[in-house]
């Protein structure tokens, strides 16, 4: 298995590199560029552009910009000032040394950038699988067990409503309800907060944090909680129709145990895979959820560096996201072989 | 319940979940920036007195000790905005809410009220020609400019606001590396200082628009001990972590969440700023920044729409104000070079090169119409660049009638002789045989619905007089990206586009140069995308950088005219200004000359 691992990770790498490639391009071919479209300024005066241009690289051709990009400028000299004359050495160390730039808009480098909005969205989104782990998977498997029943009928029809459910309207539903119109019948303000990640106050109150989290908590697992049970669901009803489950009954083994040692233990192989996939999700957040209950994760960056055309900061979390998915795709391979002994990496 | 395996799966999931959430989660959160804090201002010291007090004799007897009262409670309150700022440098980025966290905490030498009176700052007298301060040289058409600074400012930690300062400040901003292009830059030779508190700026012409050209909503005075020249001035660090001059101090920033300031003991104005505290939230939805000024989480809210202020304003506990004039006016930009190219002359665009088109084309919109159903009245029609004060032209409203314009594009050659609603060219000048009179429309995704149905509303009223308009919208940075990228405009791959535009402050010039001036035609250059030459304009242009304000109105007006007859542009109508507030806070006041911050040190709360 150890040498399947690494196997992998070093197939990773010319992967991730042909990515990288791709992906710059497709980045800094888009229609547009970052200096319009800012605020009131939408037509930079032009001797503003051409300055913008140089202190954001975007002088250079596109191969030297991607060449910059991956492995800097400190190596060879810069026309910093426009005189035309290159004069001194550049500046970037290029991501293979860390250095994935800084961000065209708050001129912050890039990393700092989303240092300060991983934490939030990991917390925010751990909170919000783990959420659905605890409701989907018993939904999922009594649905399965209980076939037709009110309660199938009942989840199934739930189960679509939340698949169909637009996420954005959900949001601002959720706000009218628990905001605006259900009110704390001691203190008299609104049950629940907008958005933000906690209230205003000195120290650490869980309590808040917990009020802070319901709202878009709550957003983010719908759609997932349907998915999730309605899979399980399935996944669950084709395996109680197998044989070797008709022979543990036969065997005379409790519904009970039947259940859990030989159909669930079994259903849960593709739910186990398909949430090893879904970790990419904990690090690149959600940009409905983010937007909608103000919380300062990296949907929210990376919507306003998509629409600002912030090269950098895209790059960045297109990097990231694209590592978190081969390693996500390597963990789900090897929750795969360890959970179904007929899949052996060698 | 689980089988083993499965059960481990999960929990090893699990656990890796709950590992990278603890600890990138938890331990990577950023310590939220913070100012310096600030210290007493340097007191001048104070002479010992000769003598040393003798001692009393007889032990006092101690009073009873009475409980201190009560501290009265901070005042504070929420300003929510939809858009992380960038920082506090309006040079940097221009969202309007740089500038907002501008006003709060850093100083100019001047700014412009909601009226576009200028008032001082820094400054402690506006330099003229008659006090001597502007000394202009008519042989080179040169100038230089004296300032003085007040003496009562200083920074957050306790040091004097100089004249240094302001040198600083111009030099990172002049900087070619580390710095960025400003209003003014382009005529100023150089600063030379006096004394501490007085400085010369040497201008190589007559610069009309001097008196804000260190002031205003991007231009601030930045400290010389304490920002780091090497970072440059577009990324140095007192972007973000600033020594205030100004009424308010930094106190915490978590990026993409809230800001809080707390109020500067040493401002300058004696007695201000009235409010303690103040939280600017951050919270993307519009919609949801209007319900917490309503529900009372939120105090202001800037920059409302018709919809907004519409219902709003029939709320008791909020308040509405205008600015007292509007910036932004929507125009449709026709281009008069074919598309794809940039040579009027050469191509021309075979349709809207017609001046007699253009003009048909505006007499056909009904700009009352628009206003009224789609802005809700509070947008305003205008016809001419010129509307602002000081500069307001008489240009006579032109008529909203699409006979009269259906007549013009007869009289043009263009007429609907296959009866299919739509016009072709028989016999006009522009255009081949049989063309039809058919083109794109674009506007800006950005600007919302309501832009999208006044380009519908747009569309329909051509409908009426055989014009069809093919509608697209497209995002702003790829409409106004520069050539090498592949804009849309500066490339001019486009027909007639709406969209809106304005100039800051009080002055004009720039604004008619980036926009009409020949030079401004060529990509890159500027915007006068719809490659419109008049050698008469651009002469008048050039006359107007010049300080005689009276030979200026007559000059602008003149521009006025020209601009009336030949329609490079179609003035539409200008966009309300209006910011949103809770009725406990007083003192608020819209304007486009600056931001909604523009006063806030007098902003007061009335429970």
């Amino acid at each position: 298995m150890g040498r399947y691992i690494a196997r992998r990770l070093l197939q990773a790498i010319p992967m991730l590199f042909l990515l990288s490639i791709a992906l710059f391009l497709l980045v800094n071919l888009a229609p547009g560029g970052p200096l319009a479209g800012h605020g009131r300024t939408r037509r930079p005066n032009p001797e503003k552009a051409e300055q913008l241009k140089r202190q954001f690289g975007l002088d250079q051709p596109l191969a030297v910009q991607y060449v910059v990009w991956l492995v800097g400028n400190d190596w060879m000299n810069v026309d910093a000032d426009g005189d035309g004359i290159k004069e001194s050495k550049g500046t970037r160390r290029g991501i293979l040394r860390g250095d994935f730039g800084f961000s065209f808009k708050t001129r912050k480098p890039v990393i700092e950038e989303v240092g300060e909005r991983l934490g939030n969205t990991v917390y925010l989104m751990t909170v919000t699988l783990i959420i659905v782990a605890i409701i989907a998977i018993p939904v999922g498997i009594i649905s399965a067990i209980k076939q037709y029943s009110f309660f199938d009928i009942s989840v199934t029809t739930l189960s679509f409503m939340g698949q169909a459910i637009p996420e954005f309207w959900l949001g601002m539903i959720l706000i009218l309800v628990f905001y605006v119109w259900l009110k704390n019948p001691i203190t008299g303000e609104s049950l629940l907060p907008p958005g933000g990640m906690k209230s205003m106050q000195p120290g650490f109150d869980l309590w808040d944090r917990i009020q802070h989290l319901i709202l878009p908590v709550t957003m983010g697992a719908v759609g997932w909680v349907a998915w999730y049970s309605r899979f399980l669901r399935s996944g669950m009803l084709d395996i109680i129709h197998q044989d070797y489950i008709r022979t543990a009954r036969a065997k005379g083994l409790s519904e009970r145990l039947v259940m859990s040692r030989h159909a669930l233990k079994n259903a849960l192989i593709p739910l186990v895979t398909i949430l090893a996939l879904d970790i990419p999700y904990i690090f690149a957040g959600s940009i409905y959820v983010e937007l909608m209950f103000s919380w300062p994760g990296m949907g929210r960056l990376y919507y306003q560096a998509a629409t600002g055309r912030d090269y950098p900061v895209l790059m960045a979390i297109l990097i990231f996201a694209s590592m978190f998915t081969v390693i996500a795709n390597l963990l789900a391979d090897i929750a795969y072989g360890y959970l179904d002994p007929r899949i052996r990496y060698e | 319940m689980f089988g083993d395996k499965a059960f481990k799966a999960l929990a090893l999931l699990t656990l890796f979940i709950l590992l990278a959430s603890s600890l990138i989660g938890c331990g990577a959160t950023p310590e939220p920036t913070a100012a310096p804090e600030a210290t007493d201002v340097v007191a001048e010291p104070t002479e010992a007195p000769e003598e040393p007090t003798a001692a009393p004799e007889e032990p006092t007897e101690v009073p009873p000790t009475e409980a201190p009262p009560p501290e009265p409670e901070e005042s504070s309150i929420v300003i929510a905005i939809p858009e992380d700022p960038a920082g506090f440098n309006g040079h940097v980025s221009d969202t309007g809410y740089e500038q907002m966290l501008m006003e709060l905490t850093m100083l100019g030498l001047t700014d412009l009220d909601p009226e576009g009176n200028l008032f001082l700052e820094l400054a402690a007298e506006l330099p003229t020609m008659e006090n001597g301060g502007v000394v202009v040289d008519e042989e080179n058409w040169t100038m230089d400019v004296t300032w003085t600074l007040r003496d009562d400012v200083y920074w957050a930690d306790g040091e004097q606001v100089t004249a240094d300062d302001v040198l600083f400040t111009w030099d990172a901003i002049s900087d070619p590396e580390g710095g960025i292009w400003a209003e003014g830059i382009d005529y100023t030779g150089g600063l030379e200082k006096v004394d501490d508190l007085s400085f010369t700026v040497h201008y190589t012409t007559t610069y009309p628009n001097y008196a804000m050209h260190f002031g205003g909503e991007n231009f601030a005075v930045w400290p010389e001990h304490y920002c780091d020249a090497s970072q440059g001035y577009v990324a140095w660090d007192c972007n973000r972590e600033p020594l205030s001059s100004g009424p308010y101090l930094l106190e915490e920033w978590q990026t993409g969440d809230y800001i809080s300031f707390v109020r500067n003991p040493n401002y300058f104005e004696e007695g201000k700023p009235n409010i303690d505290n103040i939280l600017v939230r951050i919270v993307p939805e519009r919609a949801v920044i209007k319900t917490m000024l309503i529900e009372g989480d939120a105090d202001v809210y800037m920059w409302l729409t018709p919809t907004e202020i519409a219902e709003l304003e029939t709320l008791d506990h909020i308040g509405v104000t205008f600015s007292p004039t509007n910036r932004w006016t929507m125009r449709l930009i026709p281009n008069l070079a074919a598309r794809g190219s940039i040579d009027p002359v050469a191509e021309p665009h075979p349709i809207l090169s017609d001046v007699r088109v253009r003009r048909a084309i505006r007499m056909a919109i009904d700009t009352d119409l628009l206003t009224e159903e789609i802005f809700l009245d509070y947008n305003e029609p205008v016809w001419t660049e010129l509307f602002r004060p000081p500069y307001v032209c008489e240009i006579p409203r032109p008529e909203y009638n699409p006979g009269a314009a259906a007549d013009l594009l007869e009289e043009a050659g263009w007429t609907d002789q296959d009866d299919d609603g739509i016009r072709e060219c028989h016999g006009c000048e522009t255009a081949e045989e049989g063309y039809v009179m058919s083109m794109e429309n674009m506007i800006y995704a950005e600007y919302g619905e309501e832009l999208e149905l006044a380009q519908q509303l747009i569309a329909e009223m051509l409908k009426d007089i055989g014009i069809d308009l093919e509608l697209s919208i497209v995002e702003g940075p790829v409409l106004w990206a520069d050539y090498e990228s592949g804009g849309i405009e500066q490339n001019g791959d486009f027909d007639l586009n709406l969209w809106d535009d304005g100039y800051p402050g009080i002055d004009p010039t720039d604004h008619l140069w980036v926009y009409y001036y020949s030079a401004a035609a060529e990509p890159d250059y500027g915007w006068n995308v719809g490659r419109w030459y008049n050698e008469d304009f651009d002469y008048l242009l050039d006359e107007a950088y010049w300080l005689d304000e009276e030979y200026r109105k007559d000059l602008f007006c003149q521009m006025a005219d020209i601009l009336e007859e030949e329609l490079p542009q179609i003035i539409l109508w200008t966009e309300v200004d209006a910011d949103g507030y809770s009725m406990r806070v007083e003192g608020v006041q819209a304007t486009v000359n600056d931001i909604m911050t523009w006063n806030v040190a007098d902003w007061k709360i009335v429970e």
